[in-house]
């Protein structure tokens, strides 16, 4: 999913890095979003809706839309569309409203 | 053209019958548009007060004693031509409460939003059934209390339904929760709190034509996302079911936080860095 | 507490503008921007823009990004903090900020708020679906990180955004089945739409979604035709197998904050949504607070540009700081604005702009930060 080639871009992605995604190695590059790198690894379900646990992804991807709360090393309700992938994260599909640490 | 020919009263017309403003600031009082000497006093009989004075000559036209009326509206079912209102300027800030004699069905119901029409028969706004008054000594001829802005006071006098009813059934709402409810019941408006255009639409058909009662109600705009999703499209079903224009709806209160904050980080501020609070 | 003079919130190009003007007439600007980097949606603009040579015509908004902020890091009396979300702005004129798990508060002296705008959403059954994004969402994916979004996508929306990011999703190598469009015509400039006609993309007009079906993401998608009245025909359904909807039916201004504050707004349609009431010269009916960009009103880019400017130059005169020309300056952004709208695509926004220009009384009334 990630763009090799490109007219008039030219990508400067920072370092290779690994994180976990329910318990599944993946890898992405530092600096870019969580949710940029889950999407690269084909993963568009981010998190469930609150009421009828239905399937969200991101909607508008710069922090407004709030569709993409997940659990980031424990902390939940975090905005991955938003928040930048560093090495080693624990990302998780969170359920229901999260708790507080 | 006057109000000879086309049967409404001019403004000129309307200034001579209207009470002064010091006086609408006071209180309820009558407006009685009677311009014609006809032989007809009713008006003098029903009140209790003598606010509306003996008529030396039937045909005269009535005349107020502003300081005596207290806008109690007996008068207003008993004229003959329905040409008695009541005007309360001190309703709210920006509400002034007409009563108007209505002598149609179905009668509005308390509460609900009607169009408000000038004197022209022409839609002027939204306005609110506060009351309906129907007593047996009213004689079939029932009271509405209205709330209208108080700019609208010498331009509304009539309601209309109606227009409110068609639009439920032409427009595409009915059609879509009778007929489609699948379409309603799947489309999501509100992300945050899970709530359904079928559950916007039931609640507006209900009568919770604001954003703010909506969202108490259903959560809308309650969640992380603070209304930026949901907003347009909730104010664009209540103008569609309702025809009233968007410009004249209101999103809810904004407050801060723009977005969830753990509160330890606001505690951390003010022991930490917060020295010249 | 931290005092400064003047706040602009919003790093994007109108922000940007706001505080590189006042900065320029001696204002100690502090510049609160949201992402991690400055330049708001510039750093996705692929494109050329229109306008003219004063905003930076024919330059890529990328390239036009960088030429701001280069000019801002050059400035010493402009401190920029990034990654930080105003959170409020309260009665008594203090501004919260939020950022890297710090919690701040700001009295400034005044405040341009150019939040610019967020996009808005569409109503169809399960348009919750995985897969289905704002235009603006995939621009971020595709151009700042590089990710495609899918394979096969149906653009909803033929106006300027919906027709920009079309040509870039074919840029980035991504199939796009079909552009629709509810009105009967095309509502983008033409020279975009000419652009990708020329790649085969198929522009359906009065056509809109009737529904999305998928079980975890977006498998199908069905679009159906409209008719004058704006009401879907039964009977023209077509199904199209995509995997991405793009979403660009329209932004409407970002505009919390000046609710918070208390500033007087107003429903325009051509302006996509609640707009402040302001005056000429971009104050809002509290003084000390100034709009700039999609926030006042969702227009093109350049203008949002020269808005800043205007809003940079009337702020710094509030304060008390001025230049030997300010009028002519003033004069030379209010002409470059007129000039950018004038044309027959400038007619909704001139006739929106004149419904939120306050008279004199609005000014008069207006209270103190």
């Amino acid at each position: 999913m990630r763009i090799q080639e490109h007219p008039i871009l030219s990508f400067e992605r920072g370092e290779k890095v690994f994180f976990t995604y329910n318990g599944k190695k993946l890898e992405g590059y530092e600096g870019e979003t969580i949710a940029a790198a889950l999407h690269a690894a084909g993963i568009k379900v981010l998190s469930h809706s609150i009421e009828h646990l239905k399937p969200r992804g991101f909607y508008c991807a710069i922090g407004n839309c709030s569709s993409c709360f997940m659990e980031v090393n424990g902390e939940a309700n975090v905005r991955v569309c938003v928040e930048p992938l560093k090495e080693g994260m624990v990302v998780n599909t969170q359920i229901g409203k999260g708790d507080l640490l | 053209m006057v109000l000879k020919c086309t049967g409404i009263p001019t403004n000129e017309d309307l200034e001579r019958v209207f009470p002064s403003k010091e006086r609408l600031e006071k209180g309820p009082i009558v407006v009685v548009e009677c311009f014609q000497r006809i032989p007809c006093n009713p008006c003098h009989t029903a009140c209790s007060k003598n606010a509306i004075k003996e008529f030396d000559d039937i045909n005269n036209l009535p005349v107020v004693e502003e300081d005596v009326c207290n806008g109690c509206g007996l008068c207003v079912s008993k004229c003959p031509g329905l040409a008695i209102m009541v005007v309360d300027m001190t309703y709210s800030e920006k509400e002034a409460i007409l009563k108007i004699p209505y002598e149609f069905l179905p009668l509005p119901e308390e509460g609900e939003l009607v169009l408000g029409l000038d004197r022209e028969g022409k839609a002027v706004d939204k306005v609110r059934v506060v009351k309906v008054l129907n007593t047996k000594a009213m004689d079939k001829t029932p009271v509405l209390f209205i709330a209208v802005k108080k700019e609208d006071i010498k331009r509304v006098r009539n309601i209309k339904l109606q227009e409110k009813e068609k639009k439920f059934q032409t427009a595409c709402c009915s059609d879509l929760i009778e007929k489609n409810s699948k379409l309603s019941k799947d489309t999501v408006i509100c992300r945050c709190s899970d709530v359904t255009l079928e559950q916007i639409r039931g609640l507006i058909k209900k009568g919770y034509t604001t954003f703010d009662e909506i969202k108490r109600i259903s959560r809308v705009g309650m969640g992380p996302c603070q209304s930026r999703n949901c907003g347009q499209l909730v104010l664009r079903e209540i103008s569609q079911m309702t025809g009233t224009p968007i410009s004249k709806l209101m999103l809810g209160t904004y407050r801060p936080t723009t977005k969830s904050i753990k509160l330890g980080e606001i505690a951390e501020a003010v022991d930490g860095g917060e020295h010249n609070d | 507490m931290k005092n400064v003079e003047l706040m602009v919130i919003g790093g994007g190009p109108a922000g940007l503008c706001a505080a590189i003007k006042a900065a320029e007439l001696g204002v100690s600007v502090l510049l609160v921007e949201r992402d991690r980097w400055l330049g708001g949606q510039l750093v996705k603009q692929t494109h050329m823009f229109f306008g003219s040579e004063k905003q930076h015509a024919a330059t890529r908004g990328i390239d036009i990004a960088k030429l701001l902020i280069d000019k801002i890091e050059a400035m010493e009396n402009i401190e920029v903090i990034k990654n930080a979300t105003v959170l409020g702005i309260y009665e008594d004129g203090i501004i919260t900020i939020e950022g890297e798990g710090k919690y701040q508060k700001i009295k400034p002296k005044a405040v341009i708020v150019a939040t610019g705008a967020s996009e808005k959403t569409l109503a169809f059954p399960k348009n919750d679906l995985p897969g289905i994004y704002g235009a603006g969402a995939v621009q971020t994916l595709m151009n700042v990180y590089g990710v495609k979004p899918g394979q096969r996508v149906l653009m909803v929306g033929a106006g300027n955004i919906g027709l920009i990011v079309t040509y870039q999703l074919m840029q980035a190598g991504v199939h796009v089945e079909a552009i629709i469009e509810g009105a009967p015509k095309i509502g983008g400039y033409l020279v975009h739409a000419s652009k990708i006609r020329r790649m085969g993309v198929p522009i359906y007009t009065s056509y809109t979604v009737k529904e999305a079906e998928g079980e975890n993401d977006l498998e199908e998608v069905t679009i159906w035709r409209l008719d004058e009245g704006w009401n879907p025909i039964p009977g023209t359904e077509i199904r199209l197998d995509v995997d991405v909807i793009c979403v660009s039916v329209g932004l409407t201004p970002l505009s919390e904050l000046l609710w918070q504050a208390g500033c007087k707004m107003q429903f325009v349609t051509a302006l996509g949504g609640f707009v402040p009431i302001r005056d000429e010269e971009m104050q809002t009916s509290v003084k000390g607070i100034f709009v700039a960009g999609d926030v006042a009103g969702v227009e093109e880019a350049s203008s949002a540009m020269v808005e800043g400017q205007l809003a940079g130059l009337s702020a710094a005169s509030y304060l008390g700081y001025t230049v030997y020309n300010i009028k002519e300056i003033k004069q030379d952004l209010l002409h470059q604005l007129q000039a950018l709208r004038s044309g027959p695509v400038g007619e909704k926004i001139r006739q929106g702009i004149s419904e939120i220009i306050a008279s004199k009384e609005v000014a008069a009334a207006a209270e103190g930060l």
